[in-house]
């Protein structure tokens, strides 16, 4: 019995300690895995779990057909790790530097702007000193050195090859991408371009910057819990948020027109030695800027040919006094709303009018004329009359009909709305100054855009230089925005305007450097007098814009030499034969058959010669009748007089009288 | 009292003498090795799919990273390409080797009927009905300013 007692006893003890203990144990558990199961779970999974942050790469930019313009280059970046470099000679400090020193002299030797001794100084920090959380001063291990960046794929490869021979360790190789221009200088104002800050690339200027949004790409992430070696374990949970690319920009650009118009920009250039000259062409129907080259410009590729005139973007972001090129819109909205038709004489008073207490002169001393000679002629008289004769009112709607004062609508930012007064702030002079281009401005893209709608009938058209953004097959195209209904109330109106400026280009006209065999080419000639600390000055901005075929036009083409220093001064000669040269080779790029035959256009051609020539000496016979009449007539007079003085007659003087007809400036 | 430990002097009817407990015994004893070797074979299916996993996670591993060598390969070359394409360097080329070269002359297209009231031309067509004085087999002549 006491046997059993004892036994029980010890029993007892036993169970009270396996109680206790497994008590314990479920206490612990307890502890563990409910009440502190999230802050251990955490601890643990941030041990195991990497979050990897993904990036995509920028949008491209290439031309309507695919050509490419902008794009990425494969490049690395060469890393060094500090700690690890000391680590492996760690207890030898020399041989330590020797190594340092070694990749310092190898990548200096094998990559361009790499310097050895600022490799060495970088490889050489261990450690640097941080604060942690509590402020306290603590030394970290260096595991971030840059040896050098944006080194050519292939030359990385090269390398990567190199180091694993002589077994550098501590040198890392990592995947990166650069900005690139394979077109070099091609559209440079237009594309714009990008700065890289902390791998972020910064937009400047350009399509770059306006459309930086959608050519940006998304980040992405990935959770995953990591094996001792570092890899993910796959059979465990991982999460993943999807990397996005940029969306690839498609404009309505034609590279080969692009490199025509250019090619022919920079042979002006060489010609006339202008401080700055610009071409755009458009589509009339469309919008669709075709080309847009200006010089000077920059390699974005070479940012030390940038300069503050170089990178400008002048097509959108300049304004400019027109010149005579606003005629045509002044003379179309007249004969449109019927305040003359293309035969209404207009006395352009042989070159010298006051208007409102001022003169204005013509280049060319015209007398009475019909209107269609007016924009033959590049009369600033004859507009300023037909416009007097409009009224102000009518001019504002004339000009703002042809979207003057308004953007284009074009993706390109900053643009420019020009200088355009509102109506109650003109003066008395502003209806004869704002017709022939003085005191207002407008940009390059709102004069072609203007034109666009003299040659497509007088539907407004914004202009478009984005065709479509593309991201695998998310494809979103830019719509064409023209309005559905004519600014001409009148059906003839085109024809009447566009025949009026074939007139320029024929003989007697302000351009007929700009004529194309096969071809009627409508165009308009402009020389605007530069304004320079607020007064017009000596220097001049020289334009020729037009369309071809007049008829049906394929293309707008606009001209601007800024100050030509070689050379005429005038629309017609500095920018008119570059006008001619840009158009003869796009009517052949596009394949436009001519309208005439070489024996039709020159019998046209001479036909005009010979009208012009029968008109001059109409004209000049009609002088010749006048002067000899008042030559008769002051003869008479003078007899007279000598007869009542001395009852005799003398000598008249015709040379004098001749004299005193002319008006010359 | 346990009943299995109670010794009886005479054997139960039709149950040999010295085979009492082997049934059962061999009975738990296949019944755990079976139950073991399930267990360890599920076990090693576990791990034996691990592993493959593993394998085919690295093999696809090797194959991306082999994809996006090849992708920045061809993206180089797509920049090399563009380069040698852009006008400037065609043009320098033109220059280098003086080559004698004239762009294409649109009085050198001509549009002609094939057949009766069928024009073989395409959307440029635009109602010339000039006929090509030679070669009716082609569309566009050989060259030569008309």
């Amino acid at each position: 019995m006491t046997l059993f007692r004892s036994m029980a006893i010890r029993m007892a003890l036993v169970y009270i300690l396996l109680i206790c203990g497994f008590g314990y144990v479920a206490r612990v558990l307890y502890s563990v895995q409910i009440s502190r199961h999230d802050e251990l779970f955490g601890k643990a999974q941030n041990t195991y779990t990497t979050r990897i942050e993904t990036h995509g790469t920028r949008g491209e930019i290439f031309d309507f057909d695919g050509s490419l313009l902008v794009g990425n280059v494969p490049t690395m970046d060469i890393v060094g790790d500090p700690a690890n470099i000391y680590i492996l000679n760690k207890k030898d400090n020399e041989k330590t530097e020797t190594e340092c020193r070694m990749i310092a002299d190898f990548f200096e030797k094998n990559c361009e702007n790499v310097n050895s001794d600022e490799v060495f100084r970088r490889l050489s920090k261990r450690s640097f000193i941080s604060k942690d959380a509590n402020g306290k001063e603590i030394e970290r291990e260096c595991h971030y050195a840059v040896i050098a960046t944006g080194v050519k794929y292939e030359t990385a490869k090269m390398l990567k090859e190199k180091v694993k021979e002589l077994a550098f360790h501590g040198v890392s190789f990592t995947s990166s991408y650069r900005r690139n221009y394979p077109k070099n200088t091609m559209l440079a104002n237009i594309l714009g371009l990008t700065n890289v800050s902390y791998d972020t690339f910064v937009p400047i200027q350009g399509i770059e910057r306006s459309l930086n949004d959608a050519m940006t790409a998304t980040s992405g992430s990935m959770v995953y819990e990591r094996a001792r070696n570092g890899r993910p374990v796959t059979f465990t949970n991982s999460k993943s948020e999807p990397t996005l690319d940029g969306y690839n920009i498609f404009l309505t650009i034609r590279e080969p027109l692009q490199a025509i118009v250019e090619e022919e920009l920079d042979l002006m250039c060489e010609r006339v030695k202008p401080h700055a000259a610009w071409a755009i062409l458009v589509d009339p129907k469309t919008g669709d800027v075709l080309a847009a080259a200006q010089r000077p410009t920059f390699n974005p590729n070479d940012r030390g040919t940038m300069t503050p005139e170089s990178s400008a973007n002048r097509l959108s972001e300049l304004a400019i006094e027109p010149g005579s090129i606003m005629k045509p819109f002044v003379v179309s909205y007249a004969l449109d709303k019927g305040f003359v038709t293309p035969s209404s004489i207009v006395d352009c008073e042989q070159g010298v009018w006051k208007y409102a207490g001022r003169l204005l002169h013509d280049t060319h001393n015209v007398g009475k004329v019909p209107v269609t000679e007016v924009i033959k002629q590049s009369s600033n008289i004859g507009t300023a009359k037909i416009s007097v004769m409009m009224g102000a009112k009518n001019l504002d709607n004339a000009l703002r009909s042809f979207g003057f004062g308004q953007r284009t609508g074009i993706q390109l930012k900053p643009e420019t709305s020009g200088i355009f007064r509102p109506l109650e702030k003109w003066d008395s002079l502003s209806v004869s100054r704002f017709c022939i281009g003085q005191g207002i401005a407008v940009s390059p893209l709102q004069l072609a855009r203007a034109y666009c709608m003299i040659a497509n009938g007088g539907y407004k058209v914004n202009l478009r230089i984005v065709d479509r953004i593309e991201r695998g097959d998310d494809v979103r195209v830019m719509p064409v925005i023209k309005e559905s209904k004519s600014i001409f109330a009148n059906p003839t109106t085109k024809k009447m305007i566009t025949d009026m400026m074939i007139g320029v280009t024929e003989a007697g006209g302000t351009c007929t450097d700009a004529a194309i065999e096969g071809f009627h080419v409508a165009g308009k000639t402009g020389t605007a007098q530069k304004v320079i600390n607020g007064a017009y000055s000596n220097r001049y901005y020289a334009s020729f814009v037009g369309f071809v075929p007049a008829e049906d036009p394929k293309f707008v083409l606009l001209v601007t030499c800024d100050d030509p220093t070689v050379g005429s001064r005038y629309g017609g000669s500095a920018s008119g034969p570059t006008f001619k040269a840009i158009a003869e080779r796009t009517l052949k790029y596009m394949y436009v058959q001519p309208q005439l035959s070489r024996e039709e256009w020159l019998a046209e051609r001479s036909a005009a010669q010979k009208a012009l020539h029968e008109r001059k000496v109409r004209e000049d016979a009609l002088v010749q009748a006048r002067r000899e009449a008042r030559d008769r007539q002051l003869k008479e007079q003078q007899a007279k007089q000598t007869t009542k003085k001395t009852g005799t007659t003398v000598a008249s003087r015709p040379a004098s009288a001749t004299k005193s007809t002319t008006i010359r400036r | 009292m346990n009943q299995f430990t109670k010794k009886t002097n005479s054997p139960e009817p039709g149950v040999e003498p010295g085979h009492t407990q082997t049934p059962w015994v061999a009975g738990l004893i296949f019944k755990m090795a079976m139950m073991m070797v399930i267990i360890a074979a599920a076990f090693w299916a576990r791990v034996h799919l691990n592993d493959k996993t593993e394998q085919l996670a690295r093999e696809k591993n090797r194959i991306t990273k082999e994809i996006q060598e090849k992708r920045t390969e061809i993206q180089t070359l797509i920049a090399q390409r563009e380069t040698l394409r852009s006008w400037d360097n065609i043009n320098s080329k033109i220059k280098q080797y003086n080559l004698a070269l004239r762009s294409v002359n649109p009085s050198q297209v001509r549009y002609m009927k094939r057949f009766e009231g069928q024009v073989s031309a395409p959307s440029q067509y635009n109602g010339d009905t000039r006929v090509a004085d030679t070669s009716v087999g082609a569309d566009r002549t050989s060259g030569g300013v008309q």
